[in-house]
C-alpha cells in the first residue's frame, strides 16, 4: 500500500471514530438524560395543579413582601382557596410569592421561580426546593437578600401553623447562600420584628 | 548492533540504528521530499494568516486612570492599544455629566450629552461635536464592545463639552478638571556613608504615612493631587534603585524601592509639610536590644502624622496575615490588637453592580484598603486583611483568618441595594437564622459551641461595636444612616470575635454608584470606623 493510502486510512479511521463518539453521546443525551427544561416545567405543572386543587370557600392568606424604602416586611392580604395538605399549602404560599406583590413593594421571588419540592418534617420543618431563577429577583446585598428570606419564612409560617422554619434549598442543593449573604446554612425561623409597625 | 531500516516509497524515510547502551546513538536522517515542504510551508502560512485575522486587537496593558475633581476624584480603567492611551469612553462622560440619549450603529456612536452631539465613528480619528469637525491624534476603537477614545479626547473634546478648564499631559495616567491646582515635586538624592538620604521638595504642603509593602516602601501623601515632573527615578547604588510616584488607586504616594533587603528607612516631614526627607540606612551592627537609641519617636496616631516610624520593606503589618510588628518600629508593650478586615465578594463573585457597571467587589476592595490605612495611621493596631486581590475566599477561610490571628474585631465590607437615597450606611450584626432572637433565648453555652457558630457568643459585643461605629457616622455630613440592626450575614457566622457587617448604597442596576465610589466619602467613612475602633479599644472593650 502506498503512503498516501496509508494516510487516507488514517484519516478515515479518525474521522469515523470521531462520528461514533459523536452519535454515542448524542444517544446518551436522547435516551438517557431527560431534557433540562423538562423537569422544571413537570414541577410547574404540579403547581399549576396544587393551584387549582383548592377546595372549599376563599380564606384570607397573609403574605409578606419587602418594603422598597428597606429595612421591613409590609404585609398583604389575598383570597386563597387552601389545598388539603400543608405541603401543598406550602407550595401555594411560594406560589403566590412568586406572583408579585399587588402593591409598589419588593419582590422575594423572581416570577420565573419553580417550587421544584416541599417537604414537612414532623418537628415543624419546612424544606422547600426552589429554582435557581429564584435569585434573578433579588438585588444583591445583605438587607435585600435577608429580606427576601424572611418574606419566604414569615409567610409560610404566619400561614401554615404546622410550619416552625423553613430550610431552603436551591436546586435541590444545600447552599450557604442566597447571592452571597443571607446565611441558608440551617432552617430559618421567622423574624417578626421585620413587620412593618413592630419595634 | 541491530540495524533497522524502514523503507517507504519514495516519501518519508526513516534510517536509524538501533541504541545499545555504551553506543553513540547515530543521527536521525530524514529526506523530506519537494512536495512535502510545499505542503508544510502552505499550511504554516495559512495557519498564522488565520491567527492575524483572528488575533483580537492588541491591548498591550491595561492600567487605571484619574480623574482629579475639586472636591473628588474618581478612577477608570485605561486600556494601551498600540502603545496610545485609550479610555473608555461613556465612562468618562458620566464623570462630567449625564447621557440624554445614546443611539449606536455598526461602525457608528451617537451620544447626547447636555445640549451637545457627539457622533463617533470607529477607526476613524475624527469626532463630530455638534457642527464642529474635531480630529484626534488616533483612531476611535471599540474594544470589547466598549467605545474607546485617546487619551487627547480630553483635551479636544471634553474640554469643550464641559467648558471647565481640562490640565491632561499627554502619556500620563491622570487629568484634571476644573479648578484644581496640582502640586509638584523634585528630588534630590545624596549619598552617605552608610546610606542614602532622599529629599522631596514639593510646591505644597503633604502629609506622610508611610507603609512597607512587598518590600517597598509607600509614603500616602495625603490627598492633595499631585502632577509629578517626573513618574519615575531610577538610581544605581546599593540603597535605592527606584522612586515612583503612583496613584492609581487615586491615592499619591511616593514608592521607593531598595536595593537590597534588610535596609532601614526614616522618613521626616519638615518645613511645614513641604519638604520630605528620607534616610536609607544599612542596620546599625548587633545590639542588645532591638530598640536602640538610634530609632526615631514611634508613629504619631493622627493622618497628619508628620514623622513616620522606621519601617523595614518586606514586613508589611497591612497585609501580613496574623504578621507581627514591624521590625524596628516595633513598640515595647504588649502585641497591638488585630482588626481583620473582610471586602465581601471576589474572584468569580462579583457581589452587586451598579447601573454605570460598578461591581461591589471592587468598590468595597477600595474601601477597606482606606480603612486599613485609617487604621494603622492610628498606630493602635495591626490588620489582618481576609481578602488581597482579586481572589475567590471562601466564608470559612475568611473567619479562619481572622480567628487564627486572634482578631480583636471584624469588619467585613458590603456594598448592595439599601432603597433608600445614596450615599447610605447599614451595620448589621449576626442573626442565627435558626434562633428567633439571638440577644435572649438563643445565648450560646460559652463552653461548648460548634465552631461555625461561635459568633453567637460576641452577640453583645458585636451589637456595642455597631453602635459605636454608628453613633461616630452620624456625624457623617451628607449620609443617610440606618440604625443598626441584625441581618443573617453568612460571613458574620463563624468569626470568633466582636465583628459587624458595613454596607453601603445603593449599588444596584437601578443607580449609578457615583456617590459610593467617591474618594471623599470613603475617606471620611474610613477615618470615623477608624476612630470609633480607637475610642473603643481606649475604653477597654
Amino acid at each position: 500500500m502506498s503512503r498516501r493510502a496509508k494516510i487516507f486510512w488514517i484519516a478515515l479511521l479518525v474521522v469515523f471514530a470521531g462520528g461514533l463518539f459523536y452519535l454515542r453521546s448524542l444517544a446518551r443525551r436522547v435516551f438517557f438524560e431527560p431534557p433540562p427544561h423538562s423537569d422544571e416545567s413537570a414541577k410547574a405543572r404540579l403547581s399549576e395543579a396544587v393551584l387549582q386543587s383548592g377546595a372549599g370557600p376563599n380564606e384570607i392568606a397573609v403574605l409578606f413582601f419587602p418594603s422598597l424604602s428597606g429595612r421591613a416586611l409590609v404585609a398583604e392580604s389575598r383570597p386563597i382557596k387552601w389545598a388539603p395538605s400543608a405541603a401543598d399549602r406550602v407550595r401555594q404560599v411560594l406560589l403566590a410569592l412568586a406572583e408579585g406583590p399587588s402593591q409598589r413593594l419588593g419582590h422575594p421571588l423572581a416570577a420565573a421561580t419553580t417550587v421544584r419540592a416541599v417537604f414537612l418534617t414532623l418537628d415543624g420543618t419546612a424544606y422547600v426546593d426552589l429554582s435557581s431563577d429564584l435569585v434573578s429577583g433579588i438585588y444583591p446585598g445583605i438587607e435585600a437578600e435577608s429580606l427576601a428570606v424572611y418574606s419566604i419564612v414569615n409567610s409560610i409560617t404566619t400561614n401554615i401553623t404546622a410550619v416552625k422554619r423553613v430550610k431552603i434549598l436551591i436546586q435541590g442543593q444545600e447552599v450557604d447562600t442566597l447571592e452571597g449573604h443571607a446565611d441558608l446554612t440551617e432552617a430559618i425561623v421567622p423574624d417578626p420584628t421585620l413587620l412593618k409597625g413592630n419595634p | 548492533m541491530t540495524a533497522i531500516a524502514i523503507e517507504c516509497q519514495g516519501c518519508l524515510e526513516f534510517d536509524f540504528e538501533h541504541y545499545e547502551k555504551g553506543k553513540r546513538l547515530q543521527s536521525l536522517r530524514k529526506h523530506l521530499p519537494g512536495s512535502w515542504h510545499k505542503l508544510l510551508l502552505s499550511l504554516t502560512l495559512l495557519i498564522s494568516g488565520l491567527g492575524l485575522l483572528l488575533w483580537p486587537v492588541r491591548t498591550l496593558r491595561s492600567d487605571n486612570f484619574v480623574f482629579y475633581f475639586p472636591t473628588s476624584r474618581r478612577v477608570i480603567p485605561l486600556e494601551v492599544i498600540d502603545s496610545v492611551q485609550y479610555l473608555p469612553l461613556l465612562p468618562v462622560l458620566n464623570l462630567v455629566g449625564t447621557l440624554n440619549a445614546l443611539t449606536e450603529r455598526r461602525n457608528n456612536l451617537k451620544v447626547a450629552f447636555g445640549d451637545s452631539h457627539i457622533e463617533l465613528h470607529d477607526g476613524d480619528p475624527r469626532v463630530r461635536l455638534d457642527k464642529k469637525t474635531l480630529i484626534l491624534a488616533a483612531p476611535v476603537r471599540v474594544s470589547n464592545g466598549k467605545w474607546m477614545v485617546p487619551g487627547d479626547f480630553l483635551t479636544t473634546v471634553l474640554a469643550r463639552l464641559t467648558n471647565q478648564d481640562v490640565e491632561y499631559q499627554i502619556g500620563t495616567n491622570r487629568v484634571f478638571i476644573g479648578n484644581i491646582k496640582p502640586s509638584s515635586f523634585t528630588l534630590r538624592m545624596e549619598q552617605e556613608s552608610n546610606g542614602a538620604k532622599l529629599t522631596f521638595q514639593f510646591t505644597d504642603k503633604v502629609t506622610v504615612h508611610t507603609e512597607s509593602v512587598n518590600g517597598q516602601w509607600v509614603m500616602f501623601l495625603g490627598d492633595h493631587p499631585i502632577q509629578p515632573l517626573e513618574q519615575s527615578f531610577h538610581f544605581q547604588n546599593p540603597y535605592v534603585s527606584e522612586v515612583r510616584f503612583d496613584d492609581q488607586d487615586g491615592l499619591p504616594k511616593l514608592v521607593i524601592t531598595p536595593s537590597a533587603g534588610g535596609l532601614n528607612f526614616y522618613p521626616e516631614l519638615s518645613e511645614g509639610g513641604k519638604t520630605l526627607r528620607a534616610e536609607v540606612s544599612k542596620p546599625a551592627p548587633a545590639q542588645p536590644s532591638p530598640q536602640t537609641a538610634k530609632a526615631p519617636p514611634p508613629a504619631t496616631p493622627s493622618s497628619t502624622a508628620s514623622t513616620a516610624p522606621p519601617v523595614t520593606p518586606g514586613s508589611a503589618p497591612g497585609t501580613a496575615a496574623p504578621a507581627g510588628p514591624a521590625g524596628p518600629a516595633s513598640p515595647a508593650g504588649p502585641p497591638l490588637p488585630v482588626v481583620a478586615l473582610d471586602a465581601g465578594h471576589g474572584g468569580e463573585d462579583n457581589g452587586a453592580r451598579s447601573r454605570d457597571g460598578v461591581l461591589e467587589k471592587e468598590l468595597v476592595a477600595q474601601l477597606v484598603e482606606r480603612v486599613r490605612q485609617a487604621l494603622l495611621t492610628t498606630g493602635k493596631f495591626r490588620i489582618v486583611m481576609t481578602r488581597t486581590g482579586d481572589a475567590n475566599v471562601t466564608f470559612e477561610q475568611r473567619a479562619v483568618a481572622a480567628n487564627v490571628a486572634g482578631a480583636a474585631y471584624f469588619l467585613t465590607f458590603h456594598a448592595g441595594d439599601l432603597g433608600g437615597g445614596s450615599p447610605e450606611v447599614a451595620i448589621y450584626t449576626y442573626q442565627s437564622p435558626g434562633l428567633a432572637s439571638p440577644s435572649s433565648e438563643g445565648r450560646a453555652n460559652p463552653f461548648f459551641v460548634a465552631w461555625d457558630r461561635i459568633q453567637e457568643n460576641h452577640i453583645d459585643q458585636s451589637r456595642q461595636l455597631a453602635q459605636t461605629i454608628e453613633r461616630d457616622l452620624a456625624v457623617l455630613a451628607g449620609v443617610t444612616l440606618d440604625p443598626p440592626t441584625t441581618a443573617p450575614e453568612r460571613t458574620l457566622r463563624s468569626v470568633n470575635a466582636p465583628a459587624v457587617a458595613i454596607e453601603i448604597g445603593s449599588l444596584s442596576p437601578d443607580v449609578d454608584a457615583g456617590p459610593l465610589t467617591d474618594a471623599a466619602f470613603q475617606l471620611h467613612l474610613s477615618s470615623i470606623v477608624a476612630e470609633a475602633l480607637s475610642a473603643l479599644q481606649a475604653g477597654g472593650a
